[in-house]
């Protein structure tokens, strides 16, 4: 471009001035780029059970409440459904109240064919089978704790009187889940059984189509409709987002922070341009007077506020990228971001919103530049 | 010599809040091409307005300008722009060089807005710096210029484009004695070997005494004309 050294010469006239602002708005968008990636990183784990032939059976009244170990055969009993399993969340935690954790007792025999997508080597999995207090883990919560295969390990019970003293068996692999803890189910009813009586907080149900997934889940619920624990069918997917919804205001919460950041980028940014265009207001007349019109100086401001705007943007953003590709956030945050990057669409809506933040900073005091008059703007040296 | 700048009974009024100021009262001028006119008078005479009509960055509120036989004083603000690009060049009391820019740079900034390739473009700006004797200084800022040599980078800017009219004002008023001689010694060599018409707003005489016809301005009138025989 022919005007390309004009413009970067403009960019970085005052040095100072642009680095400080290019640092502020790279602390700015650094801090947008995270709250985004935190949003993000709840939307995957929303998303998590999507693709899952599975549907998970709670109690129609809430998830609190328990379901009739009976009820189990009876799932299994529907067409389409290829294996059922029971999952009952523990509430458990690890030697303090601050080392707390997912941790489920769950039917350890049905691991390969309702939660095939944990996937345990075989070994380890056979291992755990064998035991009736054996534990699978997954890899996050092993490093936090320093834990090995074939530690023993107490968990101190908050919901349920039982304390399960069990024996590291296996690690296994899931996309987004690295930091859950499984044990035995029958462990966990023998010990409970006076509490639980006969209960379980979850069926889960493999489906062989994914097409009978609606149609499924519509026959479970209408087969506990009139009983007295009618139930409440979803797919996993579903599942997950129930649990999301319960940090809907944190994503509200963070879409309004990341607003206003942005919103104050754009104040903080017009006052920087403001300054940038008025004391170029001589050299703007003279350039009108050699010949660029009124079009060619708006665009060429705008062109170099909005590459202002990029270049913050851009260093808070791939700032963020590398940041968090060197720090650890699952272990920073004890697991309760899983996985955490920045990713791509982050990038590119943090990029777009710099370029925005550029073009509505700029756009008044290039549109004052462009509309000035030649001779009022020459007026100083005439 | 034939007529290149033709100013027809033309009015100038600013409106200043609710006042009407008059600053040009029905004044009509021909320059003929390849002349070298001073312009003179006292402040508020109205001689710098004259100037800004002749250059085409302000327009009268009556009566025609008319320069290389185009009313300029019709054209709308782009066509004005795209006209002065290659008609005028703008010599200023203050040099008004692009601080952030070399000489050269400085200098290629009409052209850009040519079809001039980039190596034309070199070729035209080492050209226009070697006539005004700068054509070793091309790397040079502003900063690292004295003001007589920021004046030559300015004179440079304006001949680039070889335009038909080059607009001056003051163009020595900042600087000492020496520099300005050497700056009205250019001009004049402007005007007498490239034939370029020259246009100046100038207070001092010595500047007047280099133009070959000499115009005097007061309150928004011409008081008197002089041509080169006649101050001789």
């Amino acid at each position: 471009m022919r005007f390309s050294k004009l413009v970067l010469r403009n960019l970085f006239r005052n040095k100072l001035r642009t680095l400080l602002t290019l640092v502020l708005m790279g602390a700015i968008f650094f801090f947008v780029t995270t709250l985004l990636s935190i949003l993000a990183n709840f939307e995957a784990a929303s998303n998590a059970g999507e693709g899952q032939n599975r549907l998970g059976v709670q109690s129609a009244i809430s998830l609190a409440n328990p379901l009739p170990l009976s009820h189990e055969a009876k799932i299994q009993k529907i067409p389409g459904v290829v294996d059922t399993a029971k999952l009952q969340w523990m509430g458990a935690y690890y030697k303090e109240q601050k080392n707390f954790f997912a941790n489920f007792a769950v039917d350890h025999d049905k691991m390969e064919t309702v939660w095939d997508d944990y996937s345990t080597p075989k070994d380890q999995l056979e291992a755990f089978k064998a035991d009736r207090t054996g534990a699978i883990v997954g890899p996050e919560l092993m490093k936090r704790y320093g834990w090995k295969i074939g530690d023993k390990i107490t968990l101190i019970g908050t919901i349920f009187p039982f304390n399960p003293e069990v024996t590291i068996r296996g690690i296994y692999k899931h996309k987004f889940d690295s930091s859950s803890f499984f044990i035995h189910f029958d462990y966990f009813y023998e010990a409970t059984k006076e509490i639980t009586r006969g209960t379980v907080g979850t069926f889960w149900a493999r489906v062989r189509d994914p097409k009978d997934m609606a149609k499924i889940s519509q026959q479970i619920d209408d087969m506990f409709k009139n009983s007295e624990y009618p139930t409440e069918t979803f797919t996993e997917k579903e599942f997950q987002q129930q649990f999301m919804a319960m940090i809907g205001n944190i994503k509200l919460l963070f879409t309004v922070v990341s607003l206003c950041s942005i919103f104050m980028v754009v104040l903080l940014a017009a006052l920087t341009m403001s300054m940038a265009a008025r004391e170029r207001v001589t050299e703007v007349a003279v350039l009108k007077a050699i010949g660029f019109t009124r079009g060619m100086i708006l665009t060429l401001m705008l062109i170099e506020f909005i590459t202002l705007g990029l270049l913050g943007g851009a260093l808070g953003t791939f700032g963020a990228k590398f940041f968090y590709k060197l720090v650890n956030m699952t272990e920073v945050t004890q697991g309760f971001l899983v996985a955490f990057g920045v990713d791509n669409e982050t990038v590119l809506t943090c990029l777009a919103a710099a370029a925005i933040v550029g073009f509505l900073a700029g756009g008044l005091p290039a549109l004052r530049s462009a509309r000035l008059s030649v001779v009022d703007g020459l007026r100083k040296v005439w | 010599m034939n007529s290149l700048v033709e100013i027809r009974d033309v009015h100038k009024v600013y409106k200043r809040d609710s006042f009407d100021v008059p600053v040009l009262n029905g004044i009509s001028v021909t320059v003929p091409k390849g002349d070298f006119l001073a312009l003179m008078g006292p402040s508020g005479s109205g001689k710098t307005t004259l100037l800004n009509l002749i250059a085409g960055i302000d327009k009268p509120t009556r009566g025609q300008v008319i320069v290389d036989s185009k009313e300029i004083s019709a054209l709308n603000e782009t066509r004005l722009a795209t006209w002065r690009a290659t008609h005028v060049g703008f010599i200023f009391q203050m040099y008004n060089l692009i601080p952030v820019l070399n000489a050269f740079d400085n200098v290629e900034l009409p052209l850009l807005l040519t079809h001039l390739k980039k190596s034309e473009r070199r070729e035209h700006v080492q050209s226009a710096l070697n006539i005004v004797g700068l054509g070793d200084r091309i790397h040079h800022f502003p900063r690292q210029l004295s003001g007589g040599q920021e004046q030559r980078v300015a004179i440079a800017r304006a001949i680039v484009t070889d335009p038909t009219i080059l607009v001056a004002d003051e163009p020595t008023g900042d600087l000492d004695a020496k520099s300005a001689h050497e700056i009205l010694d250019l001009l004049q060599q402007l005007n007498a070997d490239y034939q370029k018409t020259i246009i100046m707003v100038t207070h001092d005489p010595k500047a007047a005494d280099r133009a070959r016809h000499v115009l005097h301005l007061d309150k928004g009138v011409l008081v008197e004309s002089q041509r080169e025989e006649a101050r001789a």
